[in-house]
């Protein structure tokens, strides 16, 4: 804990992640509270004040239906990390599972769950997700749906090549002489030692992620209005450019700085937990 | 500093100088995809834009009043259902080759034959060449607005299209990518994606002003955002209607002109009366009544003075045949909807109402929300819902696929009101895109035959004031407001017809008419 603080400190870069991610994070639980106008993420017009550049009232402006910027950010916020940490929390453990009997077992289990893996790798992730959702209505958890059918395999081949290495050494083959059996080695011996990297992988990944989703809705295939959404907020403000700028600098920034957050504290996360590059 | 001013001054002159002898004017436009260049196929505003510039039509619309004028035809008379016109001797084709009456009869043919676009209208008309210069057309049933339908029969070069057509039938992918018409520009390039570009015919038949543009460019699906700084740069002339009006005042603004034309059009929110619980006439009518008229005219401001629409007085557009006067302007009445929610006999807690906008009209998605938080205030749920326009027409092909509210703007393709009603409330054309509210009323439909049938203005008028008050008794359809199309343009063009209300067309599309437009020098 001490060498993780003395890390964190010597690299003031992660440490400015570690607070950009807490800041997210604060800003997505607490947004009801918050938010100037709570109202504001749903169904709400107000065209009396639509349209309006930041002012004291709206710090981020105002929508083009009068709804305040700012508290749609601070929603479309919750809406980014639920949608990452589900991702996350599917496509890793499944990925995982798949990369350690690839890795440990070898053989034809290692062949077919690695093709497998292979045919998911040779389609452009972007595209995958696309295709999915036009075939599926658009809906958040559709869109979750589709960017973890693009994501697991990732995790399938980091953790395929540690259980690779790992086999051969010498705590594997200590534990299999002694008789354990095959889950017992892949899970109780073999993983916790791909936890730090696969740990490592998930805080950056939450940045792609997040990216991945605000395309897909920049496409109008995300998250329907009038729930907010970083990526449709950005897709829909793009067409008001450059008068009413602030449509989609702010939501463009906040995406920036969620996106660099988890990448600065993956980064840090990485020399803490000691995992190579 | 002082000798760089002269030589400023000094290439100044040498360009005003030179400039009317050299200068070729260049007017640049844009539209939506796609650019339909097949005139028997043209439906929408880019393809009418084509259709009225590189073809011409047996009459105009009168310009700045009601009724019609000759124009490929020298006069024409009526008999019963048989209508004769007598065709001007002094047109020929861009190819060169003479305007005959049996390039009429081919053009009504071919537009049956092909069935596509606009050639409803023209069902049920036949046409005969009784010499090279005077067709007779009959009608099966009387059809009052048959004159009215003219101006979407544009007039093909016959010669030409049955040399170059090949094994094709009717020459449709010849006509889909050349022109074969009589009209004032000839296309020299044609993309249906991207680009038109055309050229001024000096061989038309009225002549075409030195003043109007030598080359116009109609590019298609052009961003918002790129529109918008083009126009700011001298770099475009004129937008499509399509410009969301934050757009379109930002460019007024900075010194941009708006033309606008009335066409004889309106914002609707259409109704599914077959699907639960838009299938009871007191829920219909608290939707009606909860929909916040004022608000949704105000977002369609573009200036004090411009906007792109005007307040709906009843189911037909102010102007029209059996239109309501201003006294009967719609408003909203949450009361009044609460009171028909209550005589409802769907419980409004189970109701989730889903409102669809079309994903290529990002405007819509405003009314959508505006609507979605009318229908809060009343206590009812309802859920946004994107549709691409292709998957949306062909969602309302069934009944049970089509959603609760469907958002459209339609304008009557001729002017008249039964082409724009007809389609949209005859029991007999349900399910397209105009017609989601799957009516079937005999009433309805007794009032659309009438105003068919009718021979005399009156007539015509007492059919569709009975329409009207039907379809508010009713209410199929949640009646927005009554539209103008809106255009910033840039100042180096003047489009009477499109500025000035005593030469404007009362047609969609008509007054892109290039030959009357003028290029100015900045």
């Amino acid at each position: 804990m001490i060498r993780a603080i003395r890390i964190l400190a010597a690299n003031p870069l992660s440490l400015v992640g570690v607070i950009l991610v807490a800041l997210v994070v604060f800003a997505a639980i607490f947004a009801p509270w918050i938010a100037p106008f709570p109202t504001h993420n749903g169904a709400v017009v107000d065209f009396a004040f639509a349209n309006k550049p930041p002012s004291a009232r709206n710090w981020m402006g105002t929508d083009l239906v009068g709804r305040d910027l700012f508290s749609r950010i601070l929603y479309a916020y919750q809406i980014s990390l639920v949608l990452g940490v589900v991702v996350l929390a599917i496509a890793a453990p499944v990925g995982t599972i798949f990369g350690l009997l690839a890795g440990y077992l070898g053989g034809w289990a290692e062949a077919i769950l690695m093709r497998i893996v292979d045919v998911f790798l040779s389609i452009p992730p972007l595209v995958l997700a696309i295709a999915m959702m036009g075939v599926l209505e658009p809906t958040l958890t559709n869109a979750m749906l589709a960017v973890t059918v693009m994501w697991w395999p990732w995790y399938a081949r980091l953790v395929y090549a540690i259980a690779r290495s790992e086999r051969e050494e010498g705590y594997v083959l200590a534990a299999e002489v002694i008789g354990a059996g095959t889950a017992h080695i892949a899970f109780r011996e073999i993983l916790p030692n791909c936890l730090p990297a696969i740990i490592t992988k998930m805080t950056l990944d939450m940045g792609f992620v997040i990216i991945i989703a605000s395309s897909l809705s920049f496409l109008g295939l995300g998250v329907q209005p009038p729930t907010p959404d970083l990526g449709s907020m950005v897709a829909e403000g793009a067409r008001y450019l450059p008068d009413s700028w602030w449509l989609t600098v702010f939501p463009g920034l906040a995406i920036l700085i969620a996106v660099f957050g988890f990448n600065l504290m993956g980064d840090g996360l990485r020399e803490v937990l000691g995992v190579d590059e | 500093m002082k000798r760089k001013s002269l030589l400023a001054a000094a290439l100044c002159a040498a360009t005003a100088l030179s400039s009317p002898a050299f200068a070729e004017t260049v007017l640049r436009l844009d539209e939506v995809a796609v650019g339909e260049l097949d005139p028997a196929k043209a439906s929408d505003y880019a393809d009418s834009i084509l259709m009225f510039n590189v073809y011409d039509t047996l009459v105009l619309p009168q310009q700045g009043g009601p009724g019609h004028v000759p124009h490929l035809a020298s006069d024409w008379s009526v008999d019963g259902s048989t209508y004769t016109f007598n065709l001007r001797d002094d047109v020929t084709f861009q190819s060169g080759n003479p305007l005959r009456a049996e390039d009429v009869v081919y053009s009504l043919e071919r537009s049956q034959a092909l069935g596509s676009g606009l050639s409803y209208l023209l069902a049920g008309v036949s046409a005969e060449a009784v010499d090279e210069h005077i067709v007779v057309f009959s009608l099966e049933q009387p059809y009052a607005p048959f004159v009215a339908s003219l101006v979407r029969l544009p007039i093909v070069d016959k010669a030409l299209v049955e040399a170059k057509k090949g094994d094709d039938e009717w020459g449709e992918a010849f006509l889909s990518a050349n022109g074969a018409g009589t009209g004032a520009y000839t296309v020299t390039s044609h993309n249906p994606q991207e680009e038109t570009v055309m050229a001024k015919n000096d061989g038309y038949f009225l002549g075409v002003s030195d003043v109007a543009p030598d080359t116009v460019r109609l590019r298609y699906g052009l961003e918002a955002a790129t529109v918008r700084t083009l126009i700011a740069q001298g770099e475009h002339d004129i937008s499509s209607q399509w410009l969301p009006p934050e757009v379109m005042t930002a460019l007024a603004n900075d010194g941009a002109q708006l033309f606008s034309e009335t066409g004889t059009g309106a914002f609707y929110l259409k109704m599914n009366t077959t699907k639960p619980p838009l299938d009871d006439v007191n829920c219909r009518l608290a939707l009606a009544h909860a929909f916040d008229y004022q608000t949704a005219i105000q977002m369609v401001a573009i200036t004090d003075d411009v906007s792109s629409g005007s307040a709906a007085t009843g189911a037909i557009p102010v102007g029209m045949f059996g239109a309501n006067g201003p006294d009967n302007v719609q408003a909203q009445n949450l009361e009044k909807a609460a009171e028909y929610l209550s005589a409802c006999a769907y419980d409004p807690a189970d109701m989730n109402i889903e409102v669809s906008w079309i994903a290529e009209v990002p405007l819509e998605e405003r009314f959508a929300l505006l609507f979605q938080s009318n229908l809060s205030q009343l206590g009812v749920q309802s859920e946004i819902k994107k549709l691409p326009w292709a998957l949306f027409a062909e969602q309302v092909s069934k009944p049970e696929n089509t959603p609760h509210v469907s958002q459209i703007f339609v304008n009557a393709v001729t002017g008249d009101p039964d082409t724009l009603l007809y389609g949209m409330y005859h029991s007999s054309t349900p399910g397209t895109w105009q017609s989601p509210e799957y009516l079937n009323d005999s009433q309805v439909d007794a009032f659309l035959d009438a105003g068919r049938s009718a021979s005399t203005d009156e007539e015509r008028e007492a059919a569709y004031s009975g329409l009207n008050a039907r379809l508010m008794e009713i209410a199929p359809t949640i009646y927005g407001y009554d539209r103008q199309s809106v255009f910033a343009a840039s100042n180096r063009v003047k489009a009477p017809a499109l500025s000035d209300p005593s030469q404007a067309f009362g047609l969609d599309g008509m007054g892109f008419s290039f030959r009357l437009m003028e290029m100015v020098e900045e």
